[in-house]
């Protein structure tokens, strides 16, 4: 790879947990993912589909079983005992919960200083001069510095979180369930917060969330993982519209609207199988209410259809305008029946 | 349709280092038979405070006043021995984690008989056979090989059919549903809300959902309540409140949505500032910092829950009244 590469990708990523005196568990099977600086990737999926597996390797919290992650060209290294190159630490990850992501007995500023002071050598002066205009970044006030955790609400807290990875001058930003544990008010704030980051300040997002409506909004690029695999790859606005996998298109059409009318959405049929014996062909077979005899016997691969767009389904070719599953299905059957 | 049950002017105040404080403010609803009535509202608004009460499960020293009455009885005030033949058995309760709600080291069994031979004093071999109806009831495969089972060994959106089956068990008239889908995934979650909703179409089941996610109340609740620093400022029919708010508060809150088919590069209008500590409630109406429409009459005098026609709003600039 050359060195002009930019951002984030991983390439082929395996990761496998052995368990003692059973079958292995396969996390995530096989992924590949991009993330350009400045944009804003969204991964989504069910619990147990792998999403924060992948964050963790992403950022190299898990070493990958088998595959790489690179960052700007250059491999990164799994985290280990010895520090962490400068270079590898312009990948940074924002945990869910900010309630135990913060230290509680240290305050806001120093938490944010660690940045400045132990990754570029700053003195303490310029340090604090940056930490000043970080917060201001946030969105928080500057005298919150020298506050600590425990006196900020969850979406500032969230906030003050983004702030200290910040403090890095990241390049690429992984964040998983950022959202999740805030209101909506606050989850707006954050989310508006996000979207001024990529395009101010370019940095590449790894937005990993179940909530696929704050995802939608946010989001240049779309993901969807289902057990360890991603199934769907498009640009959001395109997949919102004509969802090309089964899966995809079930989880969109479930997501609810306020004031929205009042019809509940379809369930998908079955349980998300163990990732220790997944399915043998297509994952999703088992649920899919398009499947057919190819879907049981072989496993479709992730192929680009149209630019930018990938999906991992038999009932979908390449090249071929992309069509709603059930459209597919309807012309798949008569398809058979005629030949 | 019947009034199953009818809460008036309920308080609650809690014992705080710091003194008395006020979590519930005259709170007032109505639950019918077969109605899904839904309580939204941030974190720390006394959504399930306000239920906790009812049901007398507050921490010890906390004073509740008011009334909750069920079947002609009220709640409030009826102490633990009376509480104890209602709460499991004519009231019934989900929480948001059934990872945390059922009993890990107990199988799926023992924790759906107990409480029905407590009550419906049955046998064993009768309370086994019921627990196995309702298992099906709400779709658990193998429900027989389920009962021998322990809660680890099911998926959350399982868990979650089993702790509705669980509070079931004694054929309640009501089921209280705190946050019953916000730890699931959304496919999953259209399964929990099929059920809540074939639930009270077949069986009358009243089901007071609490959330604080607005597109789950669209879907479900046929009346809602707004809380907002332990009162209700804004109810009414869902479809109605939700499509058009009346009060500052809620348009707020739906505004910060994202939405579906809106413009995605704009910015998402969060509301301002944080909701306020129970110990450090604002003067007059308790939104007025955060309200863009606030007067020197709010920050004085605190609001009366009016009705207006089949709806109820504490707001007496009521700013959107025009967009009627």
């Amino acid at each position: 790879m050359t060195t002009a590469e930019r951002g984030l990708r991983l390439d082929e990523v395996h990761v496998e947990f052995s368990r003692r005196g059973r079958a292995p568990v396969r996390a995530v099977a096989g992924v590949n993912l991009r993330v350009e600086p400045g944009q804003i990737v969204g991964l989504v999926g069910e619990t147990g589909c792998g999403k924060s597996t992948l964050a963790r390797v992403a950022v190299g919290l898990i070493r990958p079983t088998s595959g790489a992650v690179w960052l700007e060209g250059a491999r990164l290294n799994p985290l280990g005992h010895g520090v962490r190159s400068r270079q590898d630490a312009r990948l940074q990850i924002v945990f869910q919960n900010p309630f135990s992501s913060l230290n509680p007995r240290r305050k806001v500023g120093e938490q944010i200083a660690d940045g400045p002071t132990i990754l570029d050598r700053a003195s303490k002066r310029s340090a604090r001069d940056r930490v000043l205009q970080i917060l201001e970044e946030v969105g928080i006030p500057k005298s919150a510095a020298d506050r600590f955790p425990h006196e900020f609400s969850g979406g500032q807290r969230q906030r003050i979180a983004i702030a200290r990875v910040l403090a890095a001058s990241p390049s690429i930003v992984v964040l998983d369930e950022p959202l999740s544990s805030l209101d909506a008010s606050a989850q707006a704030q954050v989310a508006n917060l996000l979207v001024r980051l990529s395009r101010d300040l370019n940095v590449g997002l790894l937005l990993i969330s179940h909530d696929l409506a704050i995802v939608h909004h946010v989001a240049d690029v779309v993901a969807v993982m289902y057990l360890g695999q991603i199934v769907e790859a498009a640009p959001t606005k395109q997949l919102w519209s004509v969802p090309l996998h089964p899966y995809a298109e079930a989880l969109i059409q479930a997501v609810p609207r306020a004031g929205g009318p009042r019809v509940l959405p379809d369930v998908v049929a079955g349980e998300v199988p163990d990732p220790a014996y997944p399915p043998p062909g297509c994952r999703f077979h088992p649920r899919c209410p398009y499947a057919f005899e190819r879907c049981r016997t072989e496993w479709p691969a992730l192929l680009e259809v149209s630019k930018g767009r990938s999906v991992a389904c038999w009932l979908q070719t390449p090249g071929d305008a992309g069509a709603s599953p059930s459209m597919k299905a309807t012309s798949h059957r008569a398809d058979v029946a005629d030949g | 349709m019947k009034v199953l049950l009818d809460v008036r002017d309920l308080s609650v105040e809690l014992v705080t280092k710091t003194g008395l404080v006020t979590i519930i403010e005259g709170v007032d609803f109505q639950v019918h038979e077969g109605e899904i009535f839904g309580i939204a509202g941030e974190s720390g608004s006394g959504k399930t405070m306000t239920v906790l009460a009812m049901l007398g499960l507050l921490p010890r020293g906390a004073r509740v006043s008011g009334e909750a009455t069920f079947n002609g009885i009220n709640l409030v005030g009826l102490g633990s021995r009376g509480l104890r033949q209602i709460r499991g058995r004519d009231i019934a309760m989900v929480f948001q984690d059934p990872m945390t709600s059922l009993h890990p080291m107990l199988t799926i069994e023992q924790q759906m008989t107990d409480h029905l031979r407590f009550h419906q004093n049955v046998g064993r071999s009768v309370a086994r056979k019921r627990a196995i109806e309702l298992l099906n009831e709400v779709r658990i495969p193998d429900a027989e090989g389920a009962l021998k089972a322990f809660p680890h060994h099911f998926s959350g959106g399982m868990r979650q059919r089993i702790a509705i089956a669980v509070a079931l068990a004694c054929r309640p008239r009501v089921l209280i549903a705190d946050e019953p889908t916000t730890a699931l995934d959304v496919t999953v979650q259209a399964g929990i809300l099929r059920l809540l909703n074939d639930l009270r179409t077949r069986t009358g089941l009243a089901v007071i959902m609490i959330t604080h996610d607005l597109g789950v109340m669209s879907l479900i609740a046929d009346s809602l309540s707004v809380f907002y620093a332990g009162r209700v400022i804004e109810s009414g029919p869902t479809s109605d409140v939700l499509t058009r708010p009346r009060h500052p508060y809620t348009r707020g809150l739906l505004d910060a949505l994202p939405h579906p088919t809106g413009a995605q590069d704009a910015p998402l209008v969060p509301l301002s500032g944080t909701p306020p500590s129970p110990s450090a409630r604002p003067s007059g109406c308790a939104f007025h910092p955060r309200c863009s429409f606030a007067v020197m009459s709010c920050r004085a005098s605190l609001p009366v829950l009016e009705q207006i026609g089949d709806r109820r709003l504490a707001c007496p600039i009521d700013p959107f009244r025009e967009a009627m």
